[in-house]
């Protein structure tokens, strides 16, 4: 893929306060296009990465682009085409929502004057636009602030933990806007702790873990690199465990209710096939006998225990 | 004259139309929707004014023989040390607000990541604030001035000239306070801190230092001193605390406007948002 299909690009990016490194050495690519999710447990440094994208804070070492553009160096004019809410968005209380993206559209292009109402019609704000903010509930100032965000008709959105504090039918609310964005064409940015809304969401992902990049790809791809499990169900499982327990491609072996959950650690095709053929060897009915989904949680569990194995 | 004509020359003088940058309007609209300091504003400048003239006039009327007319060039004078004493207050609470509210709401981080220059955003500060405050001041000195001069009576009135002097020199006064204020507020981030050090320092400190006379000319370099230079002659009666130049004074005036304006340009350009 060419540069100009990353909407961002970091390389050595690292960020120190005293000895800690709140981001160590992140080399990040996001595809254009995608809904991408920056997934780590809660102070991994997702949004230290985000603030020194931004311009927020400054980074100790390392290079960034955003569309395409260095920053610092051509902060404005990349910024001119992101939106972004860093962790909770915040507003001027005495101000109503109108005004208070009217401020913002003063700091950007004069066009985004013209933007403000169908952004507050976007995110269902219009008929309650003209009050205060402080009258605002959690879930009115998330969508607020991804209105504020749509006032720079953004290529690139950065969301950071997005539905934090909303209810299951906000969240689900959100899920929905943020796929109508990629729909649109844009990038969608995501970073969050919760590992069932990037799985939800979006298409690529980096797993996060102590300042450091542990994983980045698709979610498929990702999920596809974790250890074959199969669930098994048979005439007689009580003698089917004892088969698999003596097979050396076995890594664990659980009963449930429903069957057997068999995890392979080696030569998964062939191992999957050995199995099945002892079990018809030992007469046995084979009633159910497929791979089990791997979730992204299962494979973060696995990336992130491993370190803790590691280290 | 053709349709067309009159299209383009109304098109013309709209165009020619000064229009206040955007960023300033939005700093101002900030400000004039704080009902607390609209009221703090109206309470520090017009209505005492509105309040000491009513009383003059009153008891004016009450009893002519032992009080004097309500205006004049004395009860001006007296005014107006009132008023900007308590337009220098009004200052300090709008810079403070200026210099802070960004950044204690939060809204600092949200204008940050739009890409434009943070010292556009501080700049535009000033100019807004400047307005909102002068507007004030501006009201309570025309209420001064025309009561001092409609209510004269058998006294001498304050002339035109003294007039726009003291105008210019309030204006001036208010303005450095407010520089002062959002100056040290963009530094520290909080209204409050502020308030308490700058009002401290304007009605406590420098006043005593202005009074220590074994400081010797190191007090030349107080704002307070250089304000005295440069005052009216009809309102400053008594003695300078300190003699200095008017080109001293002016130079003084101008490092206090600068310095704060610099540190705190610099402080919102380099600070994590």
């Amino acid at each position: 893929m060419s540069t100009q299909g990353f909407v961002v690009e970091t390389s050595g990016l690292t960020k120190s306060f005293g000895d800690r490194m709140a981001v160590a050495n992140v080399d990040l690519q996001v595809p254009r296009g995608a809904a991408f999710g920056y997934l780590g447990p809660n102070g991994a440094g997702k949004t230290t990465l985000i603030r020194m994208l931004l311009g927020l804070t400054q980074a100790t070492a390392g290079t960034m682009r955003l569309l395409g553009r260095p920053v610092p160096e051509e902060r404005a004019a990349a910024l001119a085409r992101v939106g972004a809410i860093v962790e909770e968005p915040r507003f001027h209380a005495h101000l109503t929502g109108r005004e208070n993206l009217t401020i913002v559209a003063a700091a950007r292009e004069r066009e985004a004057h013209g933007r403000i109402d169908g952004a507050l019609a976007r995110v269902g704000l219009s008929q309650r636009a003209d009050e205060r903010v402080k009258r605002y509930s959690l879930g009115m100032r998330q969508r607020l602030g991804v209105a504020r965000s749509l006032l720079a008709d953004p290529e690139l959105l950065i969301l950071d933990e997005p539905t934090n504090g909303l209810d299951p039918a906000g969240i689900h609310e959100f899920r929905d806007m943020i796929r109508g964005f990629v729909t649109e064409g844009r990038t969608v940015l995501l970073s969050s702790h919760l590992l069932d809304e990037v799985e939800k969401i979006c298409d690529e992902v980096a797993i996060v873990d102590q300042g450091k990049v542990v994983a980045h790809g698709p979610i498929a791809e990702l999920a596809a690199g974790a250890k074959q499990t199969i669930l098994i169900a048979t005439s007689d499982d009580e003698q089917a465990l004892g088969i698999f327990s003596e097979h050396r491609a076995v890594a664990s072996v659980a009963a449930e209710s429903a069957g057997i959950r068999v995890t392979l650690g080696e030569d998964v095709g062939q191992a999957a096939d050995d199995l099945s053929r002892r079990l018809v060897h030992a007469g046995l009915a084979i009633r159910r006998f497929e791979p089990a989904r791997v979730s992204l949680e299962q494979r973060f569990l696995e990336i992130t225990s491993r370190l803790e194995e590691a280290a | 004259m053709s349709t067309t004509t009159v299209t383009a020359e109304l098109s013309a003088r709209r165009t020619r139309v000064p229009r206040r940058p955007r960023l300033v309007s939005a700093e101002f609209l900030k400000l004039r929707r704080r009902r607390g300091l609209v009221g703090a504003g109206l309470a520090l400048t017009v209505l005492p004014m509105v309040v000491a003239y009513t009383i003059l006039l009153i008891i004016h009327a009450a009893n002519p023989a032992k009080h004097g007319p309500a205006g004049g060039l004395q009860n001006f004078t007296d005014s107006m040390d009132v008023l900007t004493t308590l337009s220098g207050i009004a200052a300090v609470l709008i810079g403070t607000t200026l210099g802070a509210s960004d950044l204690s709401s939060g809204v600092f981080r949200e204008l940050v990541v739009t890409g434009r220059s943070r010292l556009a955003l501080f700049g535009a500060r000033l100019p807004a604030g400047l307005a909102f405050l002068w507007a004030f001041v501006g009201a309570g000195f025309a209420a001064t001035a025309t009561a001092s001069v409609a209510f004269a009576g058998s006294l001498h009135a304050p002339g035109a000239a003294l007039l726009v002097e003291t105008a210019a020199w309030l204006a001036l006064v208010t303005a450095l306070s407010l520089v002062l204020a959002l100056g040290v507020s963009s530094v520290l981030g909080s209204r409050g801190t502020t308030i308490g050090i700058v009002i401290g320092w304007q009605i406590v400190a420098a006043p005593l230092l202005l009074q220590i006379k074994t400081l010797g000319s190191l007090r030349e370099g107080l704002l307070g001193a250089a304000i005295e230079g440069v005052e009216p002659g009809a309102l400053f009666t008594g003695p300078a605390h300190v003699a200095m130049s008017i080109t001293a004074a002016v130079g003084v005036i101008v490092a206090w406007t600068v310095v704060p304006l610099a540190v705190g340009a610099w402080r919102t350009a380099t600070r994590d948002a």
